[in-house]
């Protein structure tokens, strides 16, 4: 059999042409032989090879079907070659790995642990940061937003939705677009089943359905001609008619009421359908968008014309709107254009680039520590390889088996790396805080996932080749006498000392930035809001509506202000109720007022400039309910026209008059060259964060008294915090009959809870992440250190004989490995204090470069460092002299 | 007249010869030839095409070695593999003649008894 393999595989070789060849040589030869045989029969020469050929049959014929039968052999052969050695090496590699366990299960973890977090991570990246919408050609698709050019001094990010008649200017005069689609949405109340509830409600154009290319799923899209007769029709969402009408066809042309409108079922569409803002509600229902309403704005979304540049596009609507807006008289302040890619609607958009950075940083600590493992065995393997080489085996042949080797290593970590992966996404889905819906579209996706492998795999095989092509040029030497040390080069060392030094450097930003982020939770969570959130609650009987029908918004408000008034006068006697009060705004939100601001004494403001002015109503007791420090002066002591009080913040006390005492000062404000009252300053209150300790509470704000705003006010409720507190309070609020009025209860300190979730969660993973990278650095750093002892036996053995003390031993193997730590951190800290600006938009409370932060990075590395030590200190302090110096 | 090689017996006929030792392609013609007494016409390339596709399958190897005349020449020689193959082939095909023979010539107890 041996005899046969090796022959076969010397045929093996043969090209195309050599059997080829063959075929024609074996051919003549039997030819030759017939012929020679008809003639020992006494047949005439000539007449004996005619007859030879005549019995070979149609020569030409066969030739073509013996060659062609003949490459068939060859390459079944071959084929069949290649998976037996295959095989041969693959269930050697096995025997191989299994022998040694430990490393093979620290390789396999190693790598399945980058390959899943890696995966996960970047799935969610990909679906929520390069594919946030579901609409075609999605790399075209933008969100047309305005923003004011000047006068912003809110704090926040003030984003307009641009007025409708500009919009439908832009819709028939923009060439850049291919597609424009406005939109609207808005939370209104469904009164045909049973109890009202409340649902929320997209208004588009008919023309949205194809620009996010969908279909009805049955029934049919409103008609132009509707959209423009105002007629009362509606688009129900699939999740709607399956709940709530049993998937019932019949449902088209039911009537539904929401508000105080009836409208009648027209189609039912996919669930999939959506406005670009509302990833975390889906639409109940579709109305037709009422463009008419020029003084009503529109939320926008674009598709780019092909070639058209987000440049071009914006400076044509631009134009477009500057064209509109000289007709008519447009805002005061004067806005720009802005177009956005959809996935800055993300609020999570810069905490997930973030992770995707950290989790890199992780799939290349576990590459290099597989690269380390690989190398390492490698090079412990060199007399075994030698040996097999001196036997008989090719180089080619071992490079072979250590690839094989390194495919299997990576297929079992690829495996566990997929399983990982589908794991990490569900439990992310699973464990998402509320204040991140947007995390439920996640899913694990195929192209991450076999990037992320090929970069695993490649790490190992790449290492593979490496410590093969090195172990095969020194094959000479591993065999003589001594080896082991000689093995032990110089320039290996180098290499793995790299690796433990890259290692701890990727460990050590991340861990900096980890703790970045754990100090600034901490802040988060302690953070002085300016007020007390435990206990509070905010009723509101009704979002304010701009005016449609005058007299019916302002029966409308009436009415909720009378609701309120009632719900005071029921709640004021209800046990764990502490206190109460009104204000124009609950807790996160804001109000501003666009006009000219003028302090008393100060410069006139010119009557084009505009401004942003913070503001908010209040009755007196509101800062003694809220627990809001006044600073300065008191609360409002007059609430009436006749001498118009005001309370400013800290911030409005500081931009204004600069640390001098503003109790007194007069301020009014200016409204299209029209100056109201002078207003007199009673009272500085300390600013506020209602939204929550991310929110800039400095912005500059004005208190007017309540009564002053037309709104329907907001009720705060204190109660002492108590669980029975908001049952009670829920009960009496449910005593409203829901026919009047459907008021809302807001647990402000729930929901400051939830505007902390986001960072909480993003801390908790990029720990995780952080935790992962530095144990396997650690792994690293071990198998670093336990090799070096390991090759060094003899030497240290020989030097405990000639007396060194175990103390030295020790502290010379610790020292090392403490070298290659801090040599590591200062790399890795010095990356941060450039790095660490990404990091800056999610610290509160911590600058980037904290020193804390990098002093409890650079400490905690050290330590696991010197952790990871503690073992091959102790197997070098141990080794017996004798046994030492005999194992050669 | 010789009579044609049935097919997929031409396989199991170069097996039959190659169980002998070592032989290249004429010399197992010539093998058939004396065994058959000349009442089986082999085709030449046929029998060419059959070792190959036995070659295939595994059941024979080759190697290429030199006659006594010293000429090259192309040896092949059956695998245990092959081996195997021609036990069971050939009692297949006893069974199947025997079976076939006694519904041609037959005698009923000689059908039941070759059928058991």
């Amino acid at each position: 059999m041996i005899r046969s393999d090796v022959r076969r595989l010397l045929t093996l070789k043969l090209r195309r042409r050599d059997w080829e060849r063959e075929v024609e040589d074996e051919i003549r030869l039997h030819l030759e032989l017939r012929a020679e045989s008809l003639a020992g029969q006494g047949m005439p020469a000539d007449r004996a090879t005619a007859e030879a050929i005549r019995r070979f049959g149609s020569l030409t014929e066969a030739r073509a079907r013996l060659v062609d039968a003949a490459r068939h052999r060859e390459q079944r052969m071959q084929r069949v070659e290649f998976w037996s050695t295959a095989r041969q090496d693959l269930a050697f590699a096995v025997r191989t790995l299994g022998r040694n366990k430990t490393w093979t299960a620290v390789a396999v973890l190693t790598l399945g642990l980058g390959i899943g977090a890696t995966t996960s991570v970047f799935s969610a990246t990909s679906s929520l940061l390069l594919h946030p919408l579901p609409y075609p050609d999605a790399d075209r698709v933008v969100i047309v937003q305005q923003q004011p050019s000047k006068g912003n001094n809110t704090g926040v990010n003030v984003s307009i939705s641009p007025n409708r008649q500009v919009v439908s200017a832009w819709m028939s005069a923009a060439h850049s677009f291919q597609d424009l689609e406005p939109y609207d949405e808005k939370d209104g109340l469904m009164r045909t089943h049973g109890d009202p509830s409340p649902v929320h409600v997209a208004a588009i154009l008919p023309s949205f359905l194809r620009f996010a290319g969908v279909r009805p799923v049955i029934g049919r899209v409103f008609s132009a001609s509707e959209v423009a007769a105002h007629a009362p029709v509606l688009l129900l969402g699939e999740d709607a008619w399956r709940t709530r009408f049993g998937s019932d066809p019949a449902v088209l042309g039911r009537a539904i009421t929401i508000d105080d409108t009836a409208y009648a079922i027209v189609g039912v569409v996919p669930q999939v359908l959506r406005v670009p803002s509302v990833a975390a509600k889906p639409a109940f229902a579709w109305t037709p968008l009422n463009m008419a309403d020029a003084g009503r704005s529109a939320d926008v979304v674009g598709r780019l014309a092909r070639g058209a540049s987000v440049g071009t596009a914006t400076r044509e609507l631009e134009s477009i709107q500057a064209r509109v807006l000289t007709r008519g008289d447009g805002p005061g302040v004067s806005f720009t254009t802005i177009l956005l890619d959809p996935s800055r609607l993300l609020s999570f958009r810069q905490s997930l680039v973030i992770l995707t950075w950290a989790v890199a940083l992780v799939l290349l600590v576990a590459c290099t520590n597989v690269a380390h493992l690989v190398l390492a065995r490698t090079a412990s393997r060199g007399r075994e390889l030698a040996i097999r080489t001196a036997i008989g085996a090719s180089s080619g042949r071992v490079f072979r088996q250590l690839l094989t080797e390194s495919a299997a290593l990576a297929f079992a970590g690829g495996i566990l790396g997929v399983v990982l992966a589908w794991v990490g996404v569900k439990a992310t889905v699973g464990i998402r805080p509320a204040g991140l819906p947007e995390l439920a579209s996640v899913r694990l996706d195929g192209t991450t996932l076999v990037l992320t492998a090929c970069i695993a795999v490649f790490s190992a095989v790449a290492f593979g080749v490496v410590g093969a092509v090195r172990t095969g040029r020194r094959t000479h030497d591993s065999l003589k006498a001594g080896a082991l040390s000689t093995s032990h080069s110089r320039a290996q060392d180098r290499v793995r000392n790299g690796l433990v030094v890259t290692e701890m450097a990727m460990s050590a930003l991340l861990l900096v930035g980890a703790s970045l982020l754990v100090r600034s939770v901490i802040h988060l969570q302690n953070a002085d809001l300016g007020f007390d959130p435990h206990g509070l609650y905010a009723i509101e009987t009704g979002i304010a509506e701009p005016a449609q029908d005058s007299a019916n918004t302002a029966a409308l408000a009436q009415d909720r202000r009378n609701v309120a008034l009632e719900l005071r006068e029921r709640l004021q006697h209800a046990p764990h109720v502490k206190g109460l009060t009104f204000s124009g705004l609950r807790p996160s939100t804001m109000s501003f007022m666009i006009g000219a601001l003028e302090a008393e004494g100060g410069p006139v403001p010119d009557r084009n400039t505009m401004a942003f002015i913070g503001n908010n109503s209040v009755t007196p007791d509101y800062f003694a309910v809220m627990k809001t420090r006044l600073v300065n002066g008191g609360t409002f002591t007059d609430t009436s026209d006749t001498s118009p009080q005001v309370i400013v913040n800290e911030g409005f006390a500081r931009e204004q008059w600069s640390g001098a005492s503003p109790i007194g000062r007069r301020v009014r404000l200016d409204f299209h060259g029209h100056p109201g009252p002078w207003w007199t300053v009673v009272g500085v209150a300390q600013n506020v964060a209602s939204a929550g300790p991310t929110e800039e509470g400095s912005a500059p704000l004005l208190y007017f008294p309540e009564r002053y705003a037309g709104r329907a006010p907001a009720l705060l409720v204190r109660t002492d915090g108590s669980k029975d507190a908001i049952a009670g309070v829920q009960a009496i609020v449910r005593s409203i009959d829901p026919a009047r009025m459907h008021p809302k209860v807001f647990g402000v300190e729930a929901m400051l809870d939830r505007s902390l979730a986001q960072p909480r969660f993003v801390t908790m993973l990029l720990l995780a992440f952080t935790a992962l990278a530095t144990v396997l650095a650690a792994i690293g750093m071990y198998g670093v250190m336990a090799y070096g002892v390991a090759q060094r036996t003899r030497e240290i053995g020989i030097r405990i004989a000639l007396g060194a003390p175990a103390a030295r031993i020790g502290r010379a193997v610790v020292l090392r490995g403490a070298g290659l730590a801090v040599a590591g951190a200062v790399v890795g800290l010095a990356v941060a204090g450039v790095a660490g600006r990404v990091l800056q938009s999610q610290l509160y409370g911590v600058s980037a470069h904290d020193p804390v932060s990098f002093a409890a990075g650079f400490a905690l590395l050290f330590i696991i460092a010197v952790l990871a030590c503690v073992a091959p200190t102790r197997r070098a302090v141990r080794i017996d002299p004798l046994t030492a110096i005999r194992t050669e | 007249m010789p009579l044609p090689v049935l097919k997929g017996t031409l396989d199991l006929l170069v097996l039959r010869a190659l169980n002998w030792g070592p032989m290249h392609g004429f010399e197992i013609v010539s093998w058939l030839e004396r065994a058959a007494n000349r009442t089986l016409d082999v085709d030449d390339s046929a029998l060419y095409q059959a070792v190959y596709r036995l070659e295939e399958r595994g059941l024979l190897s080759a190697e290429w070695g030199v006659t006594e005349n010293n000429r090259r020449a192309r040896y092949y020689s059956i695998t245990t593999q092959g081996r195997a193959h021609l036990r069971s082939e050939t009692k297949n095909w006893v069974q199947y003649a025997e079976t076939v023979t006694a519904i041609l010539t037959g005698s009923k107890e000689s059908l039941t008894g070759a059928t058991t």
